[in-house]
Formats: C-alpha cells, structure tokens, sequence
C-alpha cells in the first residue's frame, strides 16, 4: 500500500499536467479576437473582418507597436 | 441630557463629514505624481505587461511608460472611440488579443487605463489590478 503522501503528490502531479496540456492546446488553438464589456457585465465579441472588430485591431496594432518589446526580449 | 447633547453632536458631525466627501465625478484629477507612481506599482505586479497609460477624465495622459506619452494618449483615445462606437454604447472595458499581444483598457470614476501585455497575459488578474489602481488613484490613495 502506497503511503498517504504518496498518494497526494501523484494527485497534485495530475492536475498539474492536466494544466499544463490545456494551456498548450490554449495557446495552439486560440485566436485573436476582441471583447468589449459594458455596465451590467454584458460583453461583446467583435470578428477581425467586422468595421468595428476592424477598427478595434488598428487601434490596438497602434498601442502594441507604442509599448513596444518587452524589456529585456531579444530581437 | 447627556444622550440629547451627544444626538446633537452626532449629527453635526455627520452632516460635516458628508459635507466634506467629494463626488466621485466632481472630484479633481489625480497628480502626474500619483499616477505614475500606480503605473510603477502596476508594472512591478505585472510581468507580462510591456507598457501602459493612465488617462485623466478629458483624456489627458497622466503618466506613461517609455518615452512617447503623447502617443499613448492620442492611441488610446483611438482605442476607446473605436470601442464606444461598436454598439453606440460606452464601455467598460476592452480586451483584445492578436498573435503580436494583448491590449487591455478599463474605465473607472472617470478616469482609464490602458495597457499592453505579452499573448496569453492573466485578463482577469490584469484588469483587477488596473480597476484597484484607478481606484486608488480616484480616491487620493497612491
């Protein structure tokens, strides 16, 4: 029989890799989108070949070139 | 007597107190001082963020990392202009996610931020710190 410890530590282990195979599959499968929140908590999602999701991807493109690399990123 | 005498200073004293609360709305904009101190603090809690701006309520930058404020300020009025005219409606918050980052802003008493993080960056974790920091900065605190 396994001691207690054991047992957990395989436990923590599981979920530990579990999370880690959601945020690869995150990170391969997700795409860009656009999501604005209004009063109430409703929110809005806005398609990159929307006028508004297109607008909203400019403006953004123009803030992420603004703040520029991360401090210390190579390239 | 007693209890009569201390009703009355009581309630001279609430009177006074609430006399004294600013309105959130009518209240004066923080100091450059105060926000960039908010935006240090954000930018130490945060280790996906690349840069970031307060904006005081006419939209006026207060306080910006790197070395083009004014560039903040004109982009993020582009940012949230672009948001409020999706659904003829002012928003609360933006979120937007493309392959090069993530742009983050928020409105909050009157004043808002923005920021740019690296992909994948915690939205939830991000946009409570930047609605914590607007907070504080609407009440006086940083």
């Amino acid at each position: 029989m396994q001691k207690p410890h054991r047992i957990l530590l395989e436990r923590v282990s599981a979920y530990a890799d579990e999370a880690a195979a959601f945020m690869r599959r995150r990170r391969v499968a997700r795409r860009p989108f656009a999501r604005l929140y209004y009063a109430g908590g409703r929110s809005a999602d806005h398609a990159q070949d929307s006028t508004a999701g297109a607008e909203l991807f400019v403006a953004a493109g123009r803030l992420i070139e603004v703040a520029g690399p991360k401090k210390g990123a190579r390239g | 007597m007693t209890t009569v005498m201390i009703q009355e200073a009581r309630g001279r004293v609430t009177v006074g107190s609430f006399s004294q609360m600013p309105d959130a709305a009518a209240a004066a904009a923080p100091s450059s001082e105060s926000a960039e101190a908010a935006l240090a603090f954000l930018t130490e809690m945060s280790p996906d963020l690349r840069g970031a701006a307060v904006l005081g309520p006419e939209g006026e930058v207060l306080a910006a990392t790197g070395e083009e404020p004014e560039r903040w300020g004109e982009d993020a009025a582009a940012l949230l202009a672009a948001a409020d005219a999706a659904e003829e409606a002012p928003v609360e918050q933006v979120h937007i996610a493309t392959e090069q980052g993530e742009v983050f802003a928020i409105r909050h008493e009157g004043l808002a931020a923005v920021a740019v993080t690296e992909r994948f960056a915690l939205a939830s974790l991000l946009l409570f710190d930047m609605r914590s920091m607007l907070r504080q900065l609407g009440k006086g605190q940083h």
